[in-house]
């Protein structure tokens, strides 16, 4: 056994350097502030801001494209991943789910142009898998796409597409055939400038506006927007998902578990700090341990990718533990502040600028998004443990 | 990055698997539940030849391990015998082997440790009275008589004492500190009374000292580090308690995954219901847990990483607490069944719940965790 991370060499201090000194000279000035998750900034400015930062850490070498053929030193990519974190500012903009599906499915064409452009900032991606109909139920998603000639022409209603109202292109599943189930699904590039797109952006329960709806009227796309063959859309979306729910709760800017006690040391309560009241002591010890075992658990996950041991179950096993767990650390958060933890951003009295409560509100997108936690759990029970399937309505 | 065993550490656990099958299968302990001997030495002896007693040992002195990492070895090991809820002092004995070795006195080495890696002599821990690991509920005083030290008090919760040969004994001294010492359970003034307890494939003991007379060369180190030695017995006992628990704990979800396949009722197996299916994704879900935080604090304690008291933290406030709730859902989803002394689980339930208490319960080892994320707080401050 051995999970060392290796030490980062004196001679990459020049690497690190020169990065500190490129973001000090580059980082955008945003009105959008950090927050936890896959968040959209609210003005359009900063959009123009993040474009232009992401292609300036592509074009100095910072962010190279995915999948490509370049050698990645493993240790300037982790001061990459920690001083990049550092910063709260992103460094992909949209959501890169596509480019799992290009590396499957793809065609030499359509990887070199969309690849890059997910890496230049210069295409910035949303997903288009959702319905108001199809949630968990994906497959019985009904936007239709019909073949007319060299076009496909496509009309129905997507939801919960992140990044949609700054998107230049977003990656769609339509039914090339009428029904339900998997069979007749295809997937496409949709070029979300096309006539007949229209975005209407959703304010959750965050009060942010990280999500949309999209509505297509006879939308249409060429044919080589297609990626894989007709039909094959389902089998596109599992190869992109599967490669998703692996990452999800990664680079982490913090460790949520030293800020937990951190926040408890600041804490006051009546008989003193937070941080010595035994009641909550053992409430932190309880969520560390759970914490941690996730960082166990990703080891675990990483050790079977590189034996070649993947199995079907890696991936709903840490989105559970992490969503889960990351749920709990922010209600904890919240409980260490006594009746201030019921404070939000906007306060002036509110502790880490809301951060706790934002984090509270937030948690249930990673516990319901990419597989809410109960499909996650039918696939470890159906597919980990061999359990009849559920049967169909 | 392996965070899991090597190839050698596979076959030592499939050899081993493959002897406690043949020679100790869980209907073994079936006759043995009630009586107050329930351990057999001969399958103590043959597994010492599977390595139960020499992976802490140099090979000086008859031990040797499979890998570099000899804590790592015997957790594949401990996964096994924990499978079939082996009843013998395999812990006590393995933390005791290491005591002596790491104490390093070329006298005790060599008349301890080859008897203990060859399966002569097998041994267990008198640490406090309460059985917790804190220093202050030790429950024996020495004082000096010569050359010698003089036992007297008592210690409890002592894993099957009467089943072994050597005791390892925790006392307060006149000097303030505690001291580690060896006492042969055959000594006078030794006594024993097997407490009736919960766990019916596993006794603990009373274990009283009257007068008992220690030379001075079965000290164990010097005074000054014994709080050192005392806290890497606690290292030890909670790394292989946990990979104990996770071997009978994945023995008893497979059980119960059985069951839920095989039941009818309704018209339908059991584990066709969502209510369960869902049960058992998240019994499954801990296990894995379970699993990644003993291997973690094994490879830690193993090369002394210095996230080590952390992660034997985890583990100790996981791992236990997290079998004995599987236990339980095992015992529910086998209904009726797993309420008959006939069924295995209770014997699975017992000892999960058992070995919660011993040796640090969750919230002890919760609040040492919290102890651990300060130290870090501090340091990255």
């Amino acid at each position: 056994m051995d999970v060392r991370v290796p030490e980062i060499p004196e001679s990459y201090q020049g690497y690190r350097s020169r990065l500190q000194a490129f973001i000090a000279a580059n980082l955008p000035e945003l009105s959008f502030k950090p927050k936890v998750g896959l968040r959209v900034p609210d003005e359009p400015e900063d959009v123009v801001k993040l474009r232009a930062w992401v292609r300036a850490l592509h074009e100095a070498g910072y962010v190279p494209a995915r999948y490509s053929e370049s050698e990645i030193d493993e240790i300037e990519e982790k001061i990459r991943v920690e001083e990049l974190t550092k910063t709260g500012v992103p460094h992909a903009l949209g959501n890169g789910l596509v480019a799992g599906a290009l590396k499957h499915f793809g065609t030499e064409a359509q990887k070199a142009k969309y690849l890059t452009g997910l890496a230049t900032g210069e295409h910035i991606w949303t997903q288009l898998f959702s319905e108001p109909d199809a949630g968990s139920d994906l497959t019985s998603l009904q936007a239709r796409a019909e073949r007319d000639g060299d076009f496909f022409v496509v009309t129905g209603q997507k939801v919960w597409s992140t990044w949609a109202q700054f998107s230049d292109y977003g990656y769609l599943l339509a039914r090339t055939e009428p029904g339900t189930g998997r069979q007749g699904i295809s997937a496409f590039i949709l070029d979300m400038n096309s006539p007949g797109v229209t975005t209407r952006p959703l304010r959750e329960i965050t009060g942010t506006t990280d999500f949309n709806e999209v509505f297509m009227d006879a939308v249409r796309i060429p044919v080589e927007n297609l990626i894989g063959e007709v039909g094959q859309g389902w089998a596109v979306a599992t190869a992109s998902l599967s490669e998703e729910r692996g990452q999800v709760g990664q680079s982490e800017a913090s460790d949520p578990v030293v800020d937990l006690m951190r926040l408890a040391q600041r804490s006051l309560r009546p008989g003193g700090r937070a941080s010595a009241d035994a009641g909550i002591r053992q409430k932190m010890g309880a969520l560390a341990a759970r914490s941690r075992i996730h960082r166990y658990l990703s080891y675990r996950t990483q050790t079977k990718a590189l034996q070649g041991q993947s199995e079907l179950t890696d991936a709903p096993l840490t989105k559970i533990w992490f969503s889960e767990t990351n749920l709990d650390l922010c209600e904890l958060g919240m409980e260490i502040q006594g009746a201030a933890g019921g404070l939000a951003e906007g306060d002036s009295r509110v502790v880490d600028e809301g951060r706790w409560q934002d984090g509270f509100l937030y948690a249930r997108a990673w516990t319901i998004a990419g597989g809410s936690n109960e499909i996650m759990r039918n696939m470890i029970a159906e597919r980990g443990l061999g359990l009849p399937r559920e049967p169909r309505g | 990055m392996n965070l899991g065993f090597d190839e050698d550490q596979e076959l030592l656990r499939s050899t081993n698997r493959r002897f406690l099958e043949e020679r100790h299968p869980i209907t073994a302990l079936r006759p043995q539940l009630e009586a107050d001997s329930n351990f057999d030495r001969a399958i103590w002896r043959e597994g010492a030849e599977l390595g139960w007693g020499a992976m802490l040992i140099p090979e000086a002195f008859d031990g040797g391990s499979v890998t570099a990492q000899p804590l790592v070895d015997l957790v594949a090991i401990a996964e096994e015998l924990g499978r079939v809820l082996y009843p013998g002092p395999f812990l006590e004995t393995n933390v005791v082997a290491d005591a002596i070795a790491t104490a390093a006195d070329e006298n005790q080495c060599k008349a301890w440790l080859g008897p203990i890696a060859r399966g002569e002599c097998l041994a267990t821990l008198c640490l406090t009275e309460d059985g917790s690991p804190d220093l202050r509920s030790i429950g024996i005083e020495a004082v000096t008589d010569g050359d010698n030290l003089r036992l007297d008090g008592v210690a409890r919760f002592v894993a099957q004492a009467h089943e072994t040969d050597l005791l390892l004994v925790a006392c307060n001294t006149p000097g303030g500190g505690p001291a580690l010492v060896l006492v042969p359970t055959s000594s006078e003034g030794v006594s024993l009374r097997v407490s009736t307890g919960i766990d019916l494939t596993r006794r603990v003991c009373e274990v009283s000292f009257r007068s008992v007379v220690v030379p001075a060369a079965n000290v164990l180190g010097e005074p000054a580090d014994v709080e050192g030695r005392l806290t890497r017995i606690f290292q030890l006992t909670t790394v292989l308690q946990a990979a104990q628990s996770v071997g009978a704990s994945e023995q008893l979800f497979q059980m119960t995954l059985q069951h839920v396949k095989d039941r009818v009722q309704f018209g339908r197996t059991i584990g066709s219901f969502q209510a369960i299916k869902h049960r058992m994704a998240d019994l499954w879900a801990e296990l894995e847990g379970a699993r990644a935080a003993t291997w973690y604090a094994a490879l830690a304690v193993a090369d002394g990483q210095p996230d080590l008291d952390e992660a034997v933290a985890v583990a100790g406030s996981f791992v236990r607490e997290n079998a004995a709730f599987l236990a339980g859902e095992s015992l529910q989803l086998h209904g009726g069944v797993g309420f008959t002394w006939e069924y295995d689980v209770h014997l699975y339930l017992r000892r999960a719940q058992a070995d919660k208490l011993l040796y640090g319960d969750p919230s002890w080892h919760r609040e040492k965790l919290c102890q651990a994320v300060e130290i870090v707080a501090e340091g990255e401050a």
